[in-house]
């Protein structure tokens, strides 16, 4: 009898000892498969923030889904919107699902809903249709084609694993309608001003133009041959000045654009300024401007339209308010940098419109400009914009004993042999 | 008389320039499309083109292509094109100089002196000495003087010289330029010719920030005036 007790109670610890093993280990295991889970969900994050390219995403859900499927998952994502139809253009698609499989992804994207086993919709699956959720809505869906037996109790973490890369489409596509109205606020600002400056600037010589042309035309035996001769001229300045005009918002225009493409090749300092002097000697024979170059002027690397542009205003521009004084150009070495300074002996910038001056600024009705600013609103803006076209400055500096020097500081490169 | 032949479809412009080339005592032949422009070409003794590019009934750039076939006559565009690579595509097609609209009458004149300067000057095979502002080269003998002294150019350099002759008053293409004096694999050494030219300048201008002979055309070419 006591033999008999003893064997129960030994048999009874066993069971109980099993039992207790067999839950411990099953403790274990899930603690394990969670341990696996979390980490796996940390990883498809971390991975899927740096990925900003649709067809990456995918490839990257479709790695981490991989383990819990019986064959190669199946992603859609939505490129941008939604749209009315089931349009295979919107959408990014990895694998090639069948007809039916097609219409369930859709189904899950536009429900955002899962369906297949243990779902209680469409039971009769064999996969799940798990949708990419965002925090609003889906933005797009994953097949999982499953066993016979399937795992139900794996689907939370597969759909935890789908709803990662939903977010992650969302964030994108937050990210890229912000850049786009940025884009289209610059463009619309810059296209403001520019239409601003260029209806003040472009009727001014014009209306020169129309008087003095006119003046010639109803006046003709009224007027002296000397004031003929100071019509004639003023309607040529003017002109040129409008032709100025119209080369650098052009220039601005383009260099403000996506993809600038420069000319750039290997060109002499000396040859650049020789040709901006000669262009100046056509139109005034008398012009009166030095020049002064240091030695061992090495080539630079540059377009020489743009440079020779910026030059030509930088020039006009001392010319008009040097007051006589004399223009000077000068070009040196400069460390890693070739130094162009224009420089004159006038009245200089005043102290509060230092800043501005390169800014393609919007002249109100009170004219609130500094004086002898004159043309410079798209002249500067536009030596600026060629100056850092080519990974250079263009700076104001205010001369020691008197006057302005705009210096152009362009970076030195490694000519070939 | 020297005839100009302006072909211009803006009827403002055409006639603003015809009169002022005439006072300067051109005669002026106008034509205000393509077809009329190779009429006149075909039928009468040009001495000078003056060259819009777009015209109603076709691109300027046929007319020249035709000309070239056959003559040497001093073409310069006249256009308010100003594309990359149009200007050398032209230059390199033939003409001899590309204004860009607008332009005051006397950049035209200047422009239009240099092309007729030379005419026939440099054309005929025969001429190996050009003589000009005490500027002497014997293109047989390899020797060049200035204002009666002797100048040593290296052969390379010499090369160059010749070949700015050769095409004296024309603007010739940095591609050009490369082709001809380095060679096809160097047409892209731009540098060689910033230096080589820089030499040049050294040894033939008394000034070589301000040359008189040897030009540059910014991002196109040089040319020797």
């Amino acid at each position: 009898m006591h033999l008999y007790i003893a064997w129960f109670i030994g048999v009874a610890f066993a069971v109980l000892a099993l039992t207790l093993f067999r839950r411990l280990h099953a403790q274990a295991a899930r603690a394990e498969r969670h341990a696996f889970e979390a980490e796996q969900l940390r990883l498809l994050a971390e991975e899927l923030r740096g990925l900003s390219d649709h067809a990456a995403m995918a490839d990257a859900l479709a790695r981490a889904l991989t383990p819990l499927a019986a064959a190669a998952p199946i992603v859609l994502l939505l490129r941008d919107q939604l749209p009315a139809g089931n349009e295979a253009a919107a959408v990014h698609l990895l694998g090639q699902p069948d007809a039916n499989q097609s219409e369930g992804l859709w189904l899950s994207l536009r429900r955002g809903l899962a369906f297949g086993p243990g779902t209680l919709r469409h039971e009769e699956q064999n996969a799940w249709y798990l949708p990419l959720r965002s925090s609003r809505d889906a933005r797009g869906a994953a097949l999982l084609p499953l066993d016979l037996a399937p795992a139900l109790g794996r689907r939370p973490h597969a759909q935890a694993l789908c709803d990662l890369l939903g977010l992650a489409l969302e964030r994108a596509a937050t990210e890229r309608a912000a850049r786009r109205s940025r884009e289209a606020a610059k463009a619309q600002g810059l296209r403001n001003t520019l239409l601003a400056t260029i209806s003040h600037d472009y009727r001014t010589p014009l209306a020169t133009i129309m008087s003095a042309a006119s003046s010639l035309l109803a006046q003709d035996e009224k007027l002296d041959a000397r004031q003929r001769e100071r019509l004639a001229r003023s309607i040529v300045e003017e002109a040129r000045s409008l032709s100025r005009m119209t080369d650098n918002t052009l220039q601005l225009a383009r260099l403000d654009g996506p993809d600038v493409r420069l000319a750039c090749d290997w060109e002499s300092v000396e040859e650049v300024i020789g040709a901006v002097i000669a262009r100046l000697r056509l139109r005034d024979a008398h012009v009166h401007v030095k020049w002064r170059l240091g030695p061992d002027l090495p080539l630079l690397r540059c377009d020489a339209q743009l440079l020779t542009q910026a030059l030509d205003n930088l020039v006009d521009n001392a010319l008009k308010y040097a007051d006589g004084s004399a223009v000077e150009i000068l070009a040196k070495r400069e460390d890693a940098t070739v130094l162009i300074a224009v420089r004159d002996r006038g009245p200089g910038v005043q102290p509060a419109w230092r800043d501005r001056i390169f800014d393609v600024f919007r002249r109100g009705p009170e004219n609130e400009r500094p004086d002898g600013s004159r043309g410079a609103g798209v002249g500067l803006a536009a030596c600026r914009a060629i100056a850092l076209a080519h990974g250079g400055s263009l700076s104001y500096r205010a001369r020691s004993h008197g006057g302005a020097a705009f210096e152009l500081r362009l970076p030195i490169e490694e000519v070939p042999e | 008389m020297i005839q100009v032949l302006l072909v211009e479809d803006d009827r403002e412009l055409r006639t603003t320039l015809a009169e002022a080339l005439r006072v300067e005592g051109y005669e002026v032949r106008t034509a205000a499309s393509l077809a009329d422009g190779l009429a006149l070409l075909a039928h009468s003794a040009i001495d000078l083109v003056l060259l819009d590019l777009g015209l109603p009934d076709g691109e300027g750039e046929e007319l020249l292509h035709r000309l070239r076939k056959q003559k040497g006559t001093p073409l310069l565009v006249i256009s308010a094109r100003e594309q990359d690579g149009l200007k050398v595509r032209l230059l390199d097609a033939g003409a001899d100089d590309y204004l860009v609209k607008p332009f005051s009458i006397v950049e035209l004149l200047a422009r239009m002196r240099v092309a007729l300067r030379h005419r026939g000057q440099m054309t005929a095979a025969a001429v190996t000495r050009y003589e000009q502002d005490g500027l002497l080269v014997d293109l047989a003998a390899h020797r060049v003087s200035l204002n009666g002294a002797d100048v040593h150019l290296t052969p390379t350099e010499f090369k160059l010289l010749a070949r700015l002759l050769r095409s004296a008053g024309q603007v010739v293409t940095h591609r050009t330029l490369l082709t001809d004096v380095w060679g096809a694999e160097c047409s892209e050494h731009t540098h060689y010719l910033r230096l080589y030219m820089g030499q040049l300048r050294a040894k033939l201008e008394a000034d070589s920030a301000d040359p008189k002979r040897l030009l540059t055309e910014p991002g196109v070419g040089y040319r020797f005036s």
